[in-house]
């Protein structure tokens, strides 16, 4: 089956078993590594993308449904090694351990943040982030990571200045 | 591997599942991807009904009544305001099925013809007397969602037949409803005991009510033997309980690792005296709050 | 306490924090290696059955299979603790899941294809599948080979004092049973391994493991490959919490492929085959007695403890070690009796997880501490910190106690969950508050020959520091901690440092990652690497600077003289000079770290790690009591960590503990039903959610260790240890009855409200 759709802002057009999973298609059609699975199920989250900007379980996404769509992986999240607000709040409140839910979750909170503009409080972003499982935080940083953006994020529209990201490399 | 098949109408769709019998309906697939994967059914052809998503979704109050289009995400559900004040616990069970990324994908069409009976959105449906469009090669028939359900995993779906709309009550004041239900984690289990039940109070008496089981019995349960109790009259702990002993008694549940069905029984004749208890809060404007706490416990006092 | 560090106590991201939120970080299944096969395994569907045949010329026949093997075909011997084990089974299967055949294939729907392939004939054979019935006389023998009495695998006993001199003296008496699941460790990257073989009979090895130098030796013995041919990398690891420190069969297996094909092969676990086929956290069983004298003090502790550690050894086995301890020597309690028997049944068998059999003790010894305290009528902070050890105590099996903050923990956790105003006064509201602390190994465990860790440092022409390090990255951030110690004591800024985590070729020895003891460890073997290098630029700056070796310091990255800081000059510059001059010389040092602990002897005692980690939790939960539900509202922790090298990644560790030990305490159970799992996946296998955890508090107390480097001991298992107990504790405050087991799902509680299980038994004033 040829699938056709946008893959972080480029055009992919690739010949891929029609029963496909996007999350196949991404890892091994495409050699995209940075989506991570951990169960093939659609129960732990690391394997969220968006499409069109909202969040799905790519282990369970019939890719055939996002020909002509656009979606999002991790990679596409950094512009040009500079990594975005959501990244470097990561970063800075030490929300990745091993690293492994991360990708899926950073996904996961992209769409959250989208979703909610305005202000938001703890429940509100765990309830967000309960379909992305991690084993090694215990939540709290992320959490803390979320909240942070998000009140940048009020800041920049409250005054109108921008935060820039954070060089990848450092 | 099996092919995929597009329609891009619904009239396609049925002559396409007529003309492939190994062939399943995917909606979000969220269900029938997992099935597959885990060996629970086998498809030589996937119908991909994600084509036909602007002509099946969509929530309108139409002549009193609610019509969801089959197509409509959960999360479109979970979403709507207005769905949420007029029929909260449909609101409510979009909520806490699975999580933001299965809400995105799921819809009530997928969730309603897989026959799962501990699915979340059947019981809030049926205390909002839904009923089901099915559309067929010999046209459209209309059907009580009650009688969609036949058993675990089976529907009284005909072949070739899509699901392509749910329609339920419109609610307008003096009205309640609240979707509660029983689990293990607080968010992503599947519901040990789900529960719903809406009331409808004119001059201070509850005129008609619903209750509905989910996950107790092979199918999701309407109990009007249950409901009945509380009819005629106000408010009244008693009877509400008197109607959550009925409901246990009413439901066949099964013995598996989410709970013994005794437990479970335990668990119903708790959640119902408290669905009527919000349902009748909301239902005389004492309950705003558009979601109740899950398992339907509100107060201080722990009651 | 830090305010004289430059690096170590800053909160510093993990150094490859930017890259993991990039998801430019390459784990074991993401490696691209040209010409991989996929290797599967054929498992046993039966508990304890005899293979009287194996057919595989179907599944040789079908193209694109390269190899199929079984242990008719290889060469193996047998491994594990007493050569329990072996890879694939040659006439016994023990657990629904051995492994019994294997096919390398060019894809993994013909690997599929081709295990079903596999026709096994089997005899079926009695089965047990509970470790009681397993200790029964007439039950059915699990390892015959071992010439054992009722399946008692090993025995671990332990006597200290007068028990029942003791039981007449105590004034109150607690007893009780405390049964734990079988649980999983369940990292969200499940077990991978490739294996490939080069053109010299080499073969190299990729796998996430926490014991590279182990793995290596087992490979070799095991499968009679020269030692020298053999080098192991470990790739970035998603997680493990002591899954992936057992050496399993699908690890020699994937090696046997490799070499079959002469080609790459990879064998990577799905979801489903982690539950069932990888190692378990083992249930066990405590059956408890303590006493204490009517001024509180602790006078007894008399256990009987069953460990259900499945078809075979592995590390699991040992975790009566650490159960016993926590008996021993959790509190000063003057006499002891202990007894451990370690059974094997037919069902997953147990590794070393986070924690290691501590909770499960601690769950034991936590809940009776308040039971003697409630009828005593004592607060029970109180009561523990009556008891709590000091500096200087040395415990029953010979724990030498230095560093202590229990005491400190305790009061924090005290402070911070109001515990005096609230604990046994929320009765109406279902609510309830429920205290625990622990004691762990903090400075290492002498479990095996040499507890130690090498370090070699480099620092070059560019002013850059390399540390190749024993020890590895498990994503604890045990790099950047290292990083954080090698900066530190040469005074140069984090940045300049690179962690490299080679093979097993290139880095030195290292036990490998367990028992929370890399940062005491490796940390300590960094520092005296660094302290190596910096006396060789001390050497070299002093001449330049005019002043002797003694009179100097560095601080960011610069060489000065102490009392005349304007004489200066760069590290960097110094490493040049010191390279680029006739008979010069490199900067390149090196050190062992071996703590000053000892092996416990024949009758278990010995200060086998170099010191001890404390902490204190407090629980607050409501229950509904109509459901059984309970909702954990708060989780406050203290903890003596020495020193916090990262505060930051401290916290993550102990909340990530925490986190665990929640799912441990409310949700998470293996479900085996006639040895067969069920349920295994996560939707039925109830992980924590970030909405089933609630915000966890986390205080640091700094006792600053006299051994650990910059005075820091080991926190990794910590955050999870006493969370079973202090949520036990909070229900019987909130509905005053016990729990006897975890998790404590909801139809439990109800089962205990009911007054329907064997519950805990307080007895009154014994005679005396």
């Amino acid at each position: 089956m040829r699938l056709e759709l946008t893959i972080n802002g480029d055009p992919v057009r690739r010949d891929v078993a029609p029963d496909s999973v996007l999350l196949s298609v991404l890892r091994d059609d495409l050699q995209m590594v940075g989506t991570k699975w951990g169960c093939m199920t659609g129960d732990c989250g690391a394997c969220t993308v968006l499409v069109d900007g909202s969040p799905v379980v790519s282990c369970l996404q019939l890719a055939a449904q996002v020909g002509g769509h656009s979606v999002t992986t991790i990679e596409g999240v950094a512009e040009r090694g500079v990594l975005d607000q959501v990244q470097a709040a990561f970063v800075r409140n030490g929300a990745a351990q091993c690293g492994f839910c991360t990708p899926g979750m950073i996904m996961a909170v992209e769409a959250l943040l989208d979703r909610h503009p305005g202000p938001v409080d703890e429940p509100l972003v765990r309830k967000e982030l309960e379909g992305n499982l991690c084993r090694c935080t215990g939540y709290n940083k992320i959490i803390d990571a979320v909240l942070e953006v998000a009140d940048l994020r009020a800041g920049d529209r409250a005054c109108e200045h921008g935060h820039g990201g954070e060089p990848l490399t450092s | 591997m099996a092919d995929v098949l597009t329609p891009t109408s619904v009239a396609d769709a049925i002559s396409m599942l007529g003309a492939h019998p190994g062939a399943h309906l995917v909606a979000g697939g969220t269900d029938v991807m997992l099935d597959l994967r885990t060996g629970r059914s086998h498809a030589d052809s996937l119908i991909d009904l994600s084509r036909l998503s602007s002509q099946l979704s969509g929530i309108r109050a139409e002549g009193g009544r609610w019509r969801i289009g089959a197509m409509t995400t959960i999360r479109a559900l979970e979403d709507d305001r207005e769905l949420a004040r007029q029929a909260p616990a449909i609101g409510e069970a979009a909520t806490v099925l699975g999580s933001p990324q299965i809400r995105t994908m799921a819809t009530i069409g997928g969730n309603l013809a897989h026959g799962t009976p501990s699915a979340e959105m059947p019981p809030p449906l049926l205390v909002h007397d839904a009923s089901v469009e099915l559309v067929g090669a010999d046209g459209t028939r209309t059907i009580p969602l009650a009688d969609l359900f036949v058993g675990p995993g089976r529907t009284s779906m005909r072949r070739p037949e899509i699901l392509t709309a749910v329609v339920c009550d419109a609610t307008d004041g003096g009205c309640g409803s609240v979707y509660l239900r029983q689990t293990v984690r607080w968010a992503m289990d599947l519901a040990g005991v789900g529960v719903a039940a809406s009331v409808r109070v004119v001059d201070g008496r509850i005129e008609t009510a619903r209750i509905a089981l989910g996950a107790v019995h092979p199918v999701p349960l309407l109990v009007p033997l249950a409901s009945a109790v509380v009819v005629g009259h106000s408010y009244d702990p008693g009877l509400a309980r008197e109607a959550g002993r009925l409901a246990a008694e009413a439901c066949t549940p099964i013995t598996d690792a989410r709970g013994s069905s005794d437990y479970r029984r335990r668990v119903v004749a708790a959640l119902v005296p408290r669905a009527l208890r919000i349902a009748w809060l909301r239902a005389t404007g004492q309950f705003t709050a558009d979601r109740a706490p899950i398992n339907g416990v509100l107060n201080e006092e722990g009651r | 306490m830090t305010a004289s560090f430059e690096v170590v106590g800053t909160r510093l991201p993990k150094l490859d924090a930017p890259e993991k939120v990039s998801g430019l970080v390459q784990y074991g299944d993401d490696l691209q290696i040209a010409g991989l096969l996929v290797g599967a395994i054929k498992r046993s569907p039966h508990s304890h059955a005899r293979i009287l045949n194996i057919d595989t010329s179907a599944a040789e026949a079908l193209p694109g299979v390269k190899a199929v093997l079984h242990a008719g075909n290889v060469q193996q011997r047998p491994y594990g603790f007493y050569g329990d084990n072996i890879p694939l089974k040659p006439d016994i299967v023990r657990f629904v899941g051995d492994e019994v055949a294997a096919v390398a294939a060019v894809d993994e729907e013909t690997a599929a294809r081709a295990i079903a392939l596999i026709d096994v004939e089997y005899e079926v054979l009695p089965a047990v599948f509970d470790a009681y019935a397993a200790l029964e006389e007439d039950a059915p023998v699990i390892h015959p080979e071992r010439n054992l009495t009722s399946n008692v695998s090993m025995r671990w006993d332990f006597d200290h004092g007068d028990v029942a001199g003791a039981e007449r003296q105590a004034a109150v008496v607690v007893e009780g049973l405390y049964q734990s699941p079988l649980a999983a460790p369940a990292p969200i990257e499940t077990h991978v391994t490739i294996a490939s073989y080069d053109a010299h009979d080499h073969v190299t090895i990729w796998a996430p493991i926490h014991m590279v130098f182990l793995y290596r030796k087992e490979i070799s013995q095991c499968l009679g490959i020269p030692w020298e041919k053999i080098t192991v990398i470990q790739p970035p690891v998603g997680g493990s919490f002591g899954a992936k420190i057992d050496i399993d069969p699908h690890d020699f297996i994937t090696v046997m492929l490799a070499e079959a094909t002469r080609r790459p092969v990879k064998m990577s676990f799905s979801r489903e085959d982690e539950f069932i086929s990888t190692r378990t956290r083992q249930p066990i069983h405590f059956r408890m007695r303590s006493g204490a004298d009517s001024h509180g003090n602790l006078l007894f502790r008399d256990v009987d403890i069953v460990s259900d550690n499945g078809a075979y050894n592995g590390w699991g086995s040992h975790a009566m070690l650490v159960a016993m301890q926590t008996c021993s020597s959790h509190y000063r309690v003057p006499n002891v009796r202990i007894r451990c028997a370690v059974a094997y049944t037919n069902k997953p068998w147990g590794g070393s997880v986070r924690g290691f059999g501590n909770p499960q003790a601690t769950f034991a010894v936590e809940q009776q501490m308040e039971q003697l305290a409630d009828a005593l009528g004592r607060d029970p902070i109180d009561l523990r910190k009556q008891n709590a050890y000091h500096e200087g105590d040395v415990t029953p099996q010979g724990l030498r106690i230095t560093s202590c903050g229990l005491d400190e923990c305790l009061d924090r956790v005290r402070k911070q969950s109001g515990w005096d105003e609230r604990r046994g006064r929320m009765k109406h509201l279902r609510r309830g508050l429920g205290a625990a602390a622990f004691t762990h190994v903090g400075g290492g465990a002498r479990v095996y020959g040499s507890d130690g860790c090498g370090a070699m440092i480099k620092l070059d022409d560019s002013g850059r520091v390399t540390l190749i390090s024993g020890s590895s990255e498990l994503g604890q951030g045990s790099e950047t901690a290292l990083a954080m110690i090698v900066a530190e004591e040469l005074g140069i800024p984090v940045e300049s440092v690179a962690v490299v985590n080679s093979n097993t070729d290139i880095k030195p020895w290292d036990v490998g990652v367990h028992a929370s003891r890399t940062t005491f460890i490796a940390g300590n073997a960094a520092r005296m690497a660094a302290a190596e290098a910096k006396a060789m630029l001390f050497a070299t700056a002093a001449p330049l600077l005019g002043a002797e070796p003694a009179d100097l310091a560095s601080a960011q990255g610069e060489i000065y003289v102490r009392d005349e800081p304007n004489r200066r000059i760069g590290v960097a510059r110094v490493a040049r000079r010191r390279l680029l001059s006739e008979g010069g010389s490199a900067v390149l040092a090196n050190a062992f770290y071996d703590p000053p602990s000892e092996p416990m002897d024949e009758t278990h005692r010995g200060n086998y790690s170099a010191a001890y980690g404390f902490g204190a939790h407090v629980a607050e939960v409501e229950v509904d009591v109509e459901t059984g539900m309970i909702r954990l509202l708060n989780l406050w922790t203290a903890h003596d960590v020495g020193r916090a090298i990262n505060p930051m990644a401290v916290e993550g560790q102990i909340e990530g503990g925490a986190a665990m030990g929640i799912g441990l305490a409310l949700s998470e159970e293996l479900t085996v039903n006639h040895g067969r799992v069920l349920g295994a996946n996560f939707h039925d296998y109830g992980m924590p959610t970030a909405v089933d955890v609630p915000r966890i508090h986390v205080e640091l107390v700094e006792t600053i260790d006299g051994e650990g480097p910059f005075g820091a001991k080991g926190v990794g298992e910590g955050g999870l240890i006493p969370v079973p107990a202090a949520v036990a504790n909070a229900v019987a405050d909130a509905i005053g009855v016990r729990p006897s087991q975890y998790p404590m799902r909801p139809w439990k509680v109800l089962e205990w409200l009911d007054g329907a299980s064997e519950l805990p038994t307080v007895m009154g004033p014994t005679r005396g």
